[in-house]
């Protein structure tokens, strides 16, 4: 930004934080804003939360020391800095001091302790709590200072403290021994936003708390419609009774890219879409030869099924994690080129391969479609496929969710999207130790030299070497392809063009924070 | 009247029982483990276990049989296994909101339908009568989501006349339910138009028109009370199938009632919301019918001297 | 579902009643035939079917096409483009050939599953409504605990539980018709059971079981056939509900349902893909509806 422009931008900015909400020069004000999402949150409660969406809108209420920006980067949020030991055994964190929740509370160290022993309390339900756990326990050393001691280092702490699961909670609405101890529905926290109203099934209500200590949203309340059905979403916000939408049906994007009374945002996302491949089936000994993969990586034309079948909602992979996470280096490419997927299968004695193909439904943008596609490729290159078959998520989940002993498919359909944007939890998928029922990595893929440099860098405190670590697991598993790499899954948000400012965060989370008319 | 009042009740019991058993078994049977899917593909196995343990599928089947059913005889329908919240509580809030769409698409489906009935058995086969039979059989064919989608694209977004979505405001139910109604009408309008035409063909309606009676009078007062037993059959049948018809209507409209929390409690094997709807769809049903039966026997006395 | 069904036993009074016993009891076919084909709405039902059933056989025949087969250049036509008269869906495949690889499918599907439901519903409906007693009692209550499912619940709950495709559409969709023919052969059994000549068979010591096949079932048939008829019209919108949360028969086959519920993220781009199959099930279910109609007006003649 040149000078001139930096002044005048700076000197806004603080005119309106003066101001205290004045319009002199700001972004309009607006009355309510309308999101139309597509589930319908099971829980409010920060502890208990499993979905990205409803996490997104829990976060506008309730805030954690640190947070994501919309570049995927970490940035301070209630805490104001940080600290870790030599051994990265305990962290220490500096708190943002002068901040009240919003029933009169102050934000200090012991709200901070109240909130983490909660999530860590034996017996209370934390589904995203993960390597979390390793914290032994935490001290608050003076009001504004708190300490995490952890039984060994946890690498991923910063990335894994901006999800509102460790979000905080005044203190008294938690309290031990009360019902909401292990499950608040009603969160209150310090964030620009309340919840105000909640009617299971159609929508909830958030309205601006004037009392932030931040820079205060331009709208006075957002109001989250729920609203299961794409084409009904679309069509909310093509009438105008929805401001904002996410996940339209993925067809129509390129009519309403072309619509001056819409705006479509692709944002970049975190969630792999891949096909995992059962690498430890003893009656399949072909898909235990990398180069049997590799050929099938080949068949496989992204490009062509991302435009027609995606409609541009998406980008092929180029590495075995999304380039929006913390440990992302570019590996390569497997170029569609069926004539060197015959050939290498000719050459690796595959030529009459024959496989078992199953994909979800109605889970990732256009799966089930795409798998279709996918196995009619795979068989223009000599494989007798099998399927894809389908079937509800829930069975889904049991087909593919199983020790490698009772695994009965040899190709399967699915995405991972990594919660915090760290590499460590994108690994997992290539960690021996995570192998079904201990955790998710379906493909069952076994490379002790990967597994010692994931062990490495998950518990490296030096982020450089983290970031080398994690590039060089990566080309091991590029090169053994235990999976077809797909593509990355963009986040379609469509917004009417009289609203402006409205972003993203890579994770696929919105940002409608700062929106404002436009 | 009494004994027969009760042993029509008592009757109820067995059906309720029977709809129980065969939830609570359908339910398990399902593929899937509903622990994992409850705790999200994130979740540690010491989560999915303690999830588990709290919905108590550690038991052995038939210990969960027995406290299931004895949980039934408290009305005590447990706590919802995907959002912690009491049945009771997820069932009660959006249950208000499918009966009034039932509600209001049976009385749409009750007015236009017992109107167009009658007035297609009293023009029998001219013009009129065409048009009406066509049109109702046209109700009782039309997929209901694509007509959804379709009212949604007319009145919502050409016409710019009704919200799409939603149940904020008084007007967001005419779509819903007009697309409920319609299945409703047609069916209403074929059973009151056979139902009319055969009472018609009676011998004391000819009788009545014989001895001078006005033909409005022979419509209203002889005719339709004696075909309006048929129809209340079938309309006691249809709110039951309302309430299940409702299950696309409230996914497409985004109608935040019980048919989409039953779609997706199954999706989510969300076990006893899955039991606690379809027993309260079952007891809705054995109330009506008994109320039904209740009717017939009151205005028809032949009927409980048999 | 139930037009002219009773909900209860009581009801069962008002049932005996509307079917002439002279007329019912010996409904003369060629009469009955003769009134069928003057029904004009009938006889366009039935052409409406015959079209669809020779196209379903005579067309795969004469256009080889393979559904699994997607054309990823061809995607997403419009009606006239390139040929293709009714445009192409989201894998490229015309649509036209599409409908009538699938015609097959969709109306087996209703038949079989009415099939079903026929095969299961008339033996239990007749033995509830001749034999009485205990047997009616439970059947009785088994069918009552059956339609306390509203059908797509029950449907929805079976494929979950079976698992997706036509087989198991069939059984879950059959299974919610079963119902209906119980009450209805139940209804017509106990009007029968006090007829003279039924009366005769048992004061001659024929077996009960022989009274029921030769004489109690194919006099009961008639209102079977009409009931049939619609049934299959509302298996088909059954089918194509349950398409709508991918859990019908599953793609490439070419079943109007599964086409219409993948047809549902396409609605604002490519409306087509939805109005054609809607259409054309929608023809169906009228065709069926229509004929239903007719045979009930052509088998009781107190109606004509």
């Amino acid at each position: 930004m040149s000078t001139k422009l930096l002044v005048m931008v700076t000197a806004v900015v603080l005119l309106s934080a003066c101001g205290g909400g004045g319009t002199t020069g700001g972004p309009k004000q607006g009355d309510k804003l309308t999101v139309a999402i597509g589930i319908d949150p099971d829980t409010l409660d920060t502890m208990r939360q499993t979905t990205t969406t409803v996490q997104n809108i829990v976060q506008m209420v309730v805030e954690t020391l640190v947070r994501v920006d919309t570049d995927g980067k970490v940035q301070p949020l209630l805490a104001t800095s940080w600290q870790t030991s030599s051994d990265g055994l305990s962290w220490t964190f500096t708190l943002r001091s002068g901040i009240k929740f919003t029933d009169g509370e102050p934000f200090n160290a012991a709200a901070v302790k109240a909130n983490l022993d909660r999530v860590l309390a034996p017996g209370n339900t934390c589904p995203l709590c993960g390597p979390f756990r390793s914290v032994s326990s935490i001290d608050a050393v003076d009001d504004t200072h708190v300490k995490l001691n952890m039984k060994k280092p946890v690498a991923p702490l910063l990335g894994l403290l901006t999800e509102v699961t460790f979000g905080f909670l005044a203190p008294n609405t938690i309290a031990q021994g009360t019902d909401t101890f292990k499950d608040q529905e009603k969160p209150i926290g310090t964030g620009p936003y309340v919840l105000t109203e909640r009617v299971k099934g159609d929508h909830v209500t958030l309205s601006r708390n004037d009392q932030y200590w931040g820079s205060k949203p331009n709208y006075k309340t957002q109001v989250f419609k729920i609203v299961p059905e794409a084409a009904t979403r679309e069509a909310l916000v093509r009438a105008g009774q929805a401001d904002v939408i996410l996940l339209p049906p993925v067809s129509d994007i390129p009519a309403m890219q072309k619509d001056s009374t819409l705006k479509v945002i692709l944002a970049p996302g975190d969630r792999t879409i891949f096909l995992g491949f059962n690498t430890q089936d003893p009656s399949q000994p072909l898909l235990q030869k990398p180069e049997v993969r590799q050929a099938l990586n080949y068949a496989v034309n992204k490009d062509q099924i991302i435009k027609s079948i995606l409609f541009g909602a998406a980008t092929p992979m180029d590495a075995p994690m999304a380039p929006t996470l913390f440990g992302y280096c570019k590996v390569g490419s497997y170029a569609y080129d069926p004539n060197k997927a015959k050939q290498m299968l000719t050459a690796a004695g595959a030529s009459n391969l024959s496989i078992k193909f199953v994909s979800p439904t109605g889970r990732y943008i256009q799966d089930f479609q795409a798998a279709q596609a996918i196995a009619n490729d795979l068989s223009a290159v000599g494989v007798k496929v099998d399927g894809p078959r389908t079937m509800d998520w829930p069975t889904y989940l049991g087909t593919i969710n199983v020790p490698p002993a009772r695994a009965s498919v040899d190709l399967h359909l699915l995405g991972w999207a990594p919660g915090y944007l760290d590499a460590s939890q994108a690994m997992v998928q290539f960690q021996s130790s995570s192998w079904p029922p201990a955790g998710l990595a379906t493909s069952y893929y076994k490379n002790p030299e990967v597994d010692s440099i994931l062990a490495k860098a998950n518990s490296e405190s030096d982020q450089a070497a983290r970031q080398a670590d994690y590039c060089s697991a990566s080309k091991l598993v590029w090169s053994d392809a235990p999976w077809i790499f797909l593509w990355v899954q963009r986040f379609p948000i469509v917004t009417t063009a009289k609203v402006a400012n409205v972003q993203s965060i890579p994770n696929e989370s919105f940002y409608t924070m700062y929106a404002s008319p436009a | 009247m009494i004994t027969y009042v009760a042993r029509r009740v008592l009757a109820g019991v067995p059906t309720l029982w029977g709809v129980a058993t065969v939830v609570f078994f359908m339910a398990r049977l399902l593929p899937g483990d509903p622990a994992r899917v409850i705790a999200g593909v994130l979740a540690s196995p010491e989560d999915v276990e303690r999830i588990r343990k709290q919905m108590g599928l550690d038991q052995p089947l038939w210990v969960q049989y027995l406290d299931f059913m004895g949980s039934l005889l408290h009305l005590d329908l447990g706590t919802s296994a995907h959002t912690n919240a009491p049945v009771v509580e997820e069932i009660g809030s959006r249950l208000p909101y499918t009966i009034e769409l039932a509600l209001v698409a049976l009385a749409i489906a009750i007015t236009a339908g017992i109107l167009a009935g009658i007035v297609a058995a009293i023009r029998r086969n001219t013009w009129l009568d065409l048009v009406i039979s066509g049109l109702s059989v046209f109700g009782v064919s039309m997929p209901v989501y694509w007509l959804g989608l379709m009212m949604i694209i007319l009145f919502a977004i050409d016409l710019h006349l009704f919200p799409a979505a939603g149940a904020d405001e008084p007007a967001s139910i005419v779509m819903p339910a007009l697309t409920l109604a319609l299945f409703s009408v047609g069916l209403i309008a074929r059973m009151t138009r056979s139902s009319m035409l055969e009472v018609l063909g009676q011998d004391y309606v000819r009788t009545a028109r014989a001895k001078g009676a006005p033909f409005r009078v022979v419509v209203f007062r002889h005719a339709l009370r004696n075909a309006l037993l048929p129809i209340m059959t079938v309309i006691g049948l249809q709110f039951g199938a309302l309430l299940g018809g409702a299950v696309v209507t409230e996914t497409v409209f985004a109608w935040p009632g019980v048919g989409r929390l039953l779609v997706d409690s199954i999706f989510f094997r969300d076990y006893p919301v899955v039991q606690g709807l379809v027993l309260m769809f079952g007891t809705t049903f054995v109330v009506i019918n008994l109320l039904v039966d209740l009717t017939y026997a009151y205005v028809d006395p032949r009927i409980h001297y048999s | 579902m139930h037009m002219s069904i009773p909900a209860s036993t009581t009801a069962e009074a008002f049932e005996a009643e509307s079917l002439a016993p002279e007329a019912a009891a010996s409904v003369r076919p060629a009469a009955a035939w003769r009134r069928l084909v003057g029904h004009r709405s009938a006889v366009l039902g039935l052409s409406v079917l015959t079209i669809y059933a020779v196209a379903s056989i005579v067309g795969p025949i004469l256009f080889p096409f393979n559904p699994g087969q997607n054309q990823l250049t061809t995607v997403l036509f419009a009606p006239g483009q390139e040929g293709h008269v009714l445009g192409t869906d989201n894998f490229g495949r015309d649509e036209l050939l599409l409908l009538v690889y699938g015609a097959r499918y969709t109306l087996s599907l209703g038949v079989m599953a009415v099939a079903l439901g026929i095969i299961v519903g008339v033996p239990l409906g007749s033995v509830s409504g001749y034999f009485g007693g205990w047997a009616d009692i439970i059947i009785q209550r088994f069918t009552d605990v059956l339609l306390a499912f509203p059908p797509i619940v029950l449907a929805l709950a079976l494929v979950a539980g079976l698992g997706v495709g036509l087989r198991n559409v069939v059984i879950a969709v059959g299974v919610s018709s079963v119902p209906s023919f119980v009450r209805l052969v139940r209804a017509d059994s106990l009007r029968l059971r006090e007829l003279p000549f039924v009366e005769a068979a048992r004061a001659l010591g024929v077996s009960p079981w022989r009274i029921l096949l030769r004489h109690v079932i194919p006099n009961a048939i008639a209102p079977v056939i009409v009931q049939a008829t619609l049934q299959m019209g509302f298996a088909i919108l059954l089918a194509a509900s349950l398409g709508f949360f991918g859990l019908g028969v599953q793609p490439p086959t070419p079943e109007w349902g599964e086409l219409l519920g993948e047809a549902r993220n396409y609605i604002f781009s490519d409306p087509n893909l939805a109005t054609f199959p809607g259409l054309a099930i929608f023809a169906a279910v009228l065709a069926f509806n229509l004929v239903g109609d007719g045979l009930r007006d052509a088998l009781d003649p107190r109606l004509g």
